[in-house]
């Protein structure tokens, strides 16, 4: 079998060439680093972990904080989705429209803003109920990752929810079933495969979120942060890469079941026709508390822009609310970090969107020796979490032959293979949706493989790469993890500057960097909207 | 056309999908210009021969040629072999126009050439004019003309056709097959069709290979196909059959007898092989049954008498469903009986008497 299918390769040598090269650039941008945080500590250090108190406390916090807005942000993702599916709440559209926009912000973005607006000198705190709040600390993490992350859990179970019939509850209020008992025995059992796939993908997130809790979680650190500190505060690294492959162990067990055990059995869930049943009204003791709910956490999303917006206007926050635009000049002054962030995010996402789809193509479409661990790899970074990957590219790409301390080069090469997942699996669920047949058809007429990939899959795949484009593109102009171990002064990009200004003080800058961050993400979105119309399928999760 | 030299020879060919073994050592010697078919029911490895033909699928076991050149390691794109698909497999992206072009143009074909060979084709198949159309703006039988077209354009040596009719409705079917092996003819292509309508098999072909689970299980002429099939399955499957299972009674030089049920059925043909008391199945087609309500001046041993159970009529010829009881225990034997032209007799009804005519009984192998 494999020898004949290596006997085929040889008659395609751009084919072998670009598998091949496939296989190098994740083995060396994927693989290595991530061997090289593993490797990196010897054995002692790891044997040494349980003593040290710090390492102990972090991945204590990081096991409550995973269970708490785990549970927290499916529970709000799971009341939105079933909101948008089933009910008749008033509004329930524009819930929908206000839900997904934590999607598109930068990861700490949440936890800043509910800085600015409830914690000391909170404007929704201080200044309008006159307390001094402390939100910075784990109920501050809390909240924040809760708001950050319910939206991917809402999109999971709408679809789930979305394939179970209406006429299935019409069938069980038929037989009687009504209120809570319908939703008991009909709607959630149905719904539960759903529910248990979206607390998974919801864990591996907070699992590997960096922007929330080094904004807010204070003292209270998770193994993240506490990688971070190691390096930022006693450029320990052994002890960064520590930390960071023991989040590892948590980070790849969720992912592989999530993958494995309960990605496939949501896949057979999904499959079902929408059928366009008129839902029956929901009663007014059911339909009101969930629209006082979606109300409340609608404006604890809004109130995140809100803060935004003043804190990018305001003089002192806390103090002095007159509008200025002082913290605009901050933003000019760090247009290089700006310019930066656009620039490698576009480059990474326009590589990364690109070998993402080539390689769905190749794996659903060729035979080749290493299929199997090709769809793996491609995979794989979406189970390492960002610190990883940026830990893992500082360390093994920092000395010849591979120099690239303080480049643009390390920072986009993290983000094209960090988000090569998001392209892979847009393309590989297209893929199943064009007939083989296309292909063949073109290899019949005597395309070669790389030909009939560019000449046919390749513009049927249009809209997949432009989803994939988007969202890399979102990802890695927002992300602080990963670059967070990779920028100096020559590299800089926006959202370290950020940090930095927001742990200084300065957070009526941090505030305006963050918002022209926001401008810039949405013009770039605008403009691919414009360029390739609606049918941009964005956040397929 | 026997005459003429090997183009595609398949020897002792098997492939697997897992567990299924969908083609088991088939081996058929294809002749140069020849339209061969393969038929048999759905899920008997008719498209997987093709497909291996076309390289999309490789041997498990066995070799492909093209004229003595061994085809098995040769990628797809390399074989030469223009294949017309099930679903047509139109690039939606690209216009008719360029559908038809794509092939050539990989090719390295360009301006004047490329466009006069497109037109060509495309006014040879009627399609002229629909050039700038995309293949969803056009009908099913258009884009079926637009496959062939695409394939033909190629000017290949082999062409391969995967039940490229099944979604025509009936009448076009008819006229497209039609034009098909027109045009097969004109270019003198070897062709090689798969269908599971026998009909269609028997219109279309010089050769029919009829197939069952994996197996190739008689290789001959439509008329040799359907006259003197040499199994249960390829009589059965191939036209109507009326099978009589019975055991052999007499044989002589060129006739012998079938008892069935304590009677003789008398066969005109040789019974070459065939010894007295062993077991045979014998055929006869509907259409080779004399039908009447009185009984033949000639009351010779294959007449036999029956009650009609029911008819049905579907104008050239009407169709009866006899049972002719064989004995006092024997469950009646079913007879399908066809009658031409039934316009002068009408519709028979009640108690009939069958005449089978003794030298259109066929003795099947291999019960
Ligand atoms: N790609 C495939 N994977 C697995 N099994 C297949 C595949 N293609 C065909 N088969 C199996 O092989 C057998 C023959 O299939 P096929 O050649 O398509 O039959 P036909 O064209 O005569 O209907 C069937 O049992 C079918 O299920
Ligand atoms: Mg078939």
């Amino acid at each position: 079998m494999r020898v004949r299918q290596m006997k085929r390769l040889l008659r395609e040598p751009l084919l072998l060439a670009t598998i091949i090269g496939i296989f190098v650039a994740l083995g060396l941008f994927v693989i290595y680093p991530v061997l090289r945080v593993l490797l990196y500590p010897g054995l002692r250090d790891f044997l040494s972990f349980p003593a040290n108190d710090r390492y102990v406390t972090a991945t204590l916090h990081t096991f409550v904080i995973v269970i708490l807005s785990t549970a927290s942000a499916t529970t709000v993702g799971f009341l939105f989705a079933y909101t948008f599916t089933r009910t008749t709440v008033p509004w329930k559209g524009l819930f929908r429209s206000i839900a997904i926009l934590p999607l598109f912000s930068p990861p700490f973005m949440i936890a800043f803003s509910y800085i600015l607006m409830f914690g000391r000198n909170g404007l929704v705190t201080y200044t309008l109920l006159g307390a001094r709040y402390n939100i910075i600390g784990w109920h501050g993490l809390w909240l924040s990752q809760t708001i950050a992350f319910f939206p991917i859990a809402a999109l999971v179970m709408e679809g789930v929810l979305q394939s179970i019939a209406p006429s299935l509850e019409y069938a069980a209020r038929n037989l009687g079933a009504s209120g809570w008992r319908l939703f008991r025995t009909v709607v959630f059992p149905l719904a539960r495969p759903g529910v248990a796939g979206a607390a998974l993908l919801v864990a591996i997130y907070v699992l590997a979120d960096f922007g929330n809790p080094v904004m807010i979680a204070g003292h209270y650190t998770v193994l993240p942060t506490e990688a971070w500190a190691r390096i930022s505060g006693w450029g320990d690294v052994t002890g960064a890469a520590v930390l960071s492959s023991v989040l590892l162990i948590p980070a790849f067990g969720l992912f592989l079941a999530q993958r494995y055990w309960v990605g496939r059995r949501q896949y057979t869930t999904i499959t079902g026709k929408v059928v366009l049943l008129s839902l029956p009204p929901t009663p007014w003791y059911v339909r009101w508390p969930l629209f006082a709910f979606c109300a409340l956490v609608s404006f604890l999303i809004l109130s995140v822009f809100v803060g935004l917006l003043a804190g990018a206007f305001s003089r002192g926050w806390g103090f002095d609310y007159t509008p200025t635009l002082k913290h605009w000049q901050d933003v000019l002054a760090n247009g290089r970090a700006l310019i930066h962030s656009v620039v490698f995010a576009a480059v990474a996402a326009t590589v990364s969107s690109l070998l993402a789809i080539l390689s769905s193509y190749l794996v659903s479409r060729k035979a080749f020796p290493g299929r199997g661990l090709l769809d793996f790899v491609a995979i794989l970074p979406a189970a390492l979490p960002g610190v990883v990957f940026g830990i893992g590219y500082s360390l093994a790409f920092n000395a010849p032959p591979l120099d690239l301390y303080g480049t643009a080069t390390i920072i986009i090469l993290s983000m094209i293979f960090w988000n090569v997942p998001m392209g892979y699996q847009t393309g590989i669920g297209r893929l199943k949706q064009i007939a083989p047949s296309l292909g063949e058809a073109a290899s019949n007429l005597g395309a070669g493989s790389l030909k009939t990939f560019w000449d046919v899959e390749l513009p049927l795949l249009k809209s997949s790469l432009v989803s994939a484009f988007v969202v890399s593109f979102i990802r890695a102009v927002t992300t602080l993890s990963v670059i967070v171990f990779l920028v100096t002064n020559r590299n800089v990009v926006a959202t370290f500057t950020i940090l930095n200004l927001a742990n200084d003080g300065y957070r009526g800058a941090a505030a305006a960097l963050t918002t022209a961050l926001l401008i810039l993400t949405c013009i770039v979105l605008a403009v691919s909207r414009l360029l390739f119309g609606r049918n941009v399928e964005l956040f397929r999760i | 056309m026997s005459d003429a030299p090997v183009h595609i020879a398949i020897r002792h060919l098997t492939k697997r999908f897992g567990a299924v073994t969908a083609v088991r050592d088939v081996s058929l010697q294809i002749a140069r210009g020849s339209f061969t078919t393969l038929l048999g029911p759905s899920g008997c490895g008719k498209t997987t021969i093709l497909r291996t033909l076309a390289g999309f699928y490789e041997a498990d076991a066995g070799d492909i040629f093209f004229d003595e050149r061994r085809m098995n390691d040769v990628p797809s794109h390399h074989r030469h072999a223009a294949m017309v698909f099930q679903d047509y497999a139109l690039f939606p992206h690209m216009t008719v126009f360029e559908n038809v072009a794509y092939g050539l143009k990989v090719g390295g074909v360009r301006g004047d050439a490329l466009r006069q060979r497109v037109g060509r084709v495309l006014a040879d198949l009627g399609l002229a004019g629909l050039g700038d159309r995309m293949p969803g703006m056009i009908s099913g039988g258009q884009q079926q003309r637009v496959a062939l077209a695409r394939a033909l354009v190629m000017e290949p040596e082999i062409l391969l056709l995967d039940e490229p009719l099944s979604n025509l409705d009936a009448k076009l079917r008819v006229t497209v097959r039609a034009e098909l092996r027109q045009i097969q003819r004109r270019v003198g292509i070897t062709t090689v069709y798969v269908t599971h309508d026998q009909e269609e098999a028997l219109a279309i072909s010089d050769r029919i290979a009829v197939m069952h689970q994996g197996e190739v299980v008689q290789y001959g002429t439509p008329w040799e196909i359907y006259y003197t099939p040499q199994r249960v399955f390829v009589a059965d499957f191939v036209g109507t059959a009326n099978l009589l299972r019975g055991r052999i009674h007499e044989v002589e030089a060129q006739r012998f007898t079938l008892e069935l049920a304590g009677r003789k059925i008398r066969v005109e043909s040789p019974g070459k092989g065939l010894r007295p008391g062993e077991e045979a199945v014998l055929n006869i087609r509907p259409e080779a049954i004399e039908i009447g309500s009185i009984p033949p001046a000639d009351p010779g041993p294959n007449v036999l008498e029956g009650v009609i159970r029911t008819h049905t009529f579907v104008g050239q010829w009407v169709r009866y469903w006899v049972d002719v009881s064989l004995g006092p225990e024997a469950a009646p034997h079913e007879f399908v009986v066809d009658v031409p032209d039934p316009r002068e007799r009408g519709i028979l009804e009640g108690r009939v008497f069958l005449r089978l005519d003794p030298r259109k009984i066929h003795h099947l192998q291999g019960a």
